[in-house]
């Protein structure tokens, strides 16, 4: 045989090339013709088979489940975020309104106690009855065991659980917020008036600030605690000290906290009672070592519990409560008076707010997502890639 | 070939799907021809040739004549549905058997050419399959070098060098078995 030439070698080439079966470039034809409609993936034995397969074609399974797939991904993560973002804002909105407390219960309705009518009270949040009642009982359970010692000083530890009997044994942390209007000039005669009110009610003023001058600048903040048994006693007397411009208390319930504490510590007491036996019993110096190591270590643990357990009890007991005085023309409070302009504009401003909000949480939400799903299609890119020039090495 | 997938705005539907249809009606037969050797199965080939028709017809809006011509666009999804194809099946080491399938058109035309043709044919199978595709490209798809260096994504000077280097290769091949 002879070598090839260029020419002829190309020739032949063209020879070998590998031609459609007419049945297949017919058919090709028209699936052109109609706009390429789109087929299903089955494999190819299942396409040969005539009816049921077509019936399943026509399905289109794997197509149908793409396309549900997106916007149910895409409906899911909206919701997530739609949910984060409501659940965020709720919490703020707690936060505000028990004054940074652990917000799980809170109030924000005038006290019953109020001896003076509150011009500017919070409209009230609504509260199931049993949650308040059994708050306020448990406040005033609280009340009725709080302990001093002969000075009048606050002894704590004792009076943090209700014991009353038909209402369940709860630890309640409580907070209040009053705020009183006053003139400039009286600011340091109703200062003096809170200082005397905290003391007759064994309260202690944490922090203090007054300040003098005009209408609008002069003013002061006591950040007080006072006992929770008094705290009502107390707001009563703050209150009457000038006008009430706000009043706000909220609760937060301790009591899962202070059981599980109280709990351990038992535990930790009966352990303790367990390994002085031990060393009670123990015949030589190594054995006395171990139980003596184990028992410091378990006594270090005792008074960790102790000292929570005590911290606990100190917030059942002694409310917080923040005053301020100010001077100066009182805020309107919204909802009151006509509908107007400003109060648009303030709707509006609190709705734009509420929908960066949503926003801000939504793409917390989804840029990492689309990240993720981003570098999962780059890699899975490049993976494909590589995979189809490996095929032809 | 001059051909474009790109319309004047006021006739932008009809113009693109004439030229798609042009497209098709040009290259049906070689997208087959070209598929068809790089999987070395007919019913396989069918498939993959329609899958990519059937996939070049809805990207036809998103061809973008300044990155290259039409057929070379084509014959790019053509290739990578067949690698695709290939590589779902496992089917790398039938590249390098299963001669049988290709068609080899024109056996009749005599003894001696068809001798030729069978030693060709043989030589063609012991190349890489790379260069088998090149050859593929070149002499069943009938692309110019321009074309195949866009399909390959290599410099068409590139695509020359290795088309040569494939040809030299088939040339000593055929001579080894004469």
């Amino acid at each position: 045989m002879e070598t090839p030439k260029d020419d002829r070698l190309a020739e032949d080439l063209r020879a070998l090339r590998p031609t459609p079966r007419p049945h297949f470039t017919a058919e090709l034809d028209e699936r052109a013709a109609a706009g390429f409609p789109r087929r299903s993936r089955l494999p190819r034995p299942f396409r040969s088979a005539p009816v049921i397969c077509t019936a399943m074609r026509n399905k289109r399974p794997e197509h149908l489940r793409r396309r549900l797939l997106l916007p149910a991904g895409g409906l899911a993560v909206v919701a997530i975020a739609l949910v984060t973002a409501v659940d965020a804002i709720n919490d703020t909105s707690t936060d505000s309104t028990s004054g940074g407390g652990s917000g799980v219960l809170s109030l924000t309705a005038p006290a019953p106690e109020a001896q003076e009518p509150m011009r500017a009270a919070a409209p009230p949040v609504e509260t199931s009855a049993e949650e308040a009642t059994a708050a306020s009982g448990a406040a005033s359970d609280a009340a009725s065991n709080l302990n001093f010692d002969g000075s009048g000083r606050y002894v704590p530890g004792r009076a943090h659980l209700t014991s009353k009997p038909g209402i369940r044994n709860r630890a309640v942390e409580r907070s209040a917020q009053l705020v009183l209007g006053a003139d400039p000039a009286d600011v340091a005669e109703d200062s003096s008036k809170v200082l005397e009110a905290v003391h007759a009610h064994n309260g202690i003023v944490m922090r203090s600030s007054t300040r003098q001058g005009e209408a609008g600048v002069a003013g002061a903040r006591f950040e007080l605690l006072i006992p929770s048994a008094r705290l009502g006693d107390a707001l009563a007397a703050l209150s009457a000290i000038d006008e009430v411009r706000s009043r706000h208390e909220a609760t937060a319930d301790i009591t899962a906290p202070t059981v599980r504490v109280g709990e351990l510590l038992q535990d930790s007491k009966a352990r303790i009672d367990s390994l002085l036996g031990q060393l009670e019993a123990a015949e030589t110096e190594s054995e006395r070592e171990a139980v003596e190591a184990e028992l410091r270590q378990e006594r270090r643990h005792r008074a960790r519990l102790r000292a929570e357990l005590q911290h606990l009890q100190r917030r059942a007991d002694l409310s917080r409560v923040l005053v301020r005085i100010e001077t100066g023309a009182a805020e309107e409070p919204s909802g009151g008076g006509a509908w107007g302009v400003d109060d648009a504009l303030d709707d509006a401003g609190r709705v734009l707010a509420v929908a960066a909000a949503v926003t801000v949480v939504a793409l917390a939400i989804l840029g990492p997502i689309a990240l993720i799903a981003l570098l999962a299609w780059l890699t899975h890119r490049a993976w494909v890639r590589r995979e189809r020039r490996r095929v032809l090495s | 070939m001059e051909q474009t997938l790109v319309a004047t705005a006021e006739e932008a539907p009809p113009a693109a799907d004439l030229a798609f249809d042009r497209l098709y009606r040009s290259s049906r037969d070689d997208v087959y021809a070209y598929v068809a050797s790089l999987l070395r199965d007919a019913p396989a080939a069918e498939e993959v040739t329609a899958a990519a028709f059937e996939r070049a017809y809805r990207k036809r809006n998103r061809f973008d004549p300044e990155r290259g011509e039409p057929r070379a666009w084509l014959f790019g999804i053509a290739r990578n549905a067949a690698l695709d194809e290939l590589r779902r099946r496992g089917r790398q080491a039938e590249l390098t058997a299963d001669p049988a399938d290709l068609d080899g058109a024109g056996l009749d035309e005599g003894a001696a050419h068809s001798e030729r043709r069978l030693a060709v044919a043989s030589a063609l199978e012991r190349l890489e399959p790379r260069e088998r595709e090149l050859i593929a490209l070149k002499f069943f798809a009938g692309l110019e070098n321009r074309e195949i260096a866009q399909v390959l994504g290599i410099s068409e000077s590139n695509a020359g060098t290795k088309l040569h280097r494939a040809m030299t290769k088939l040339r000593e091949a055929c001579n080894g078995d004469a």
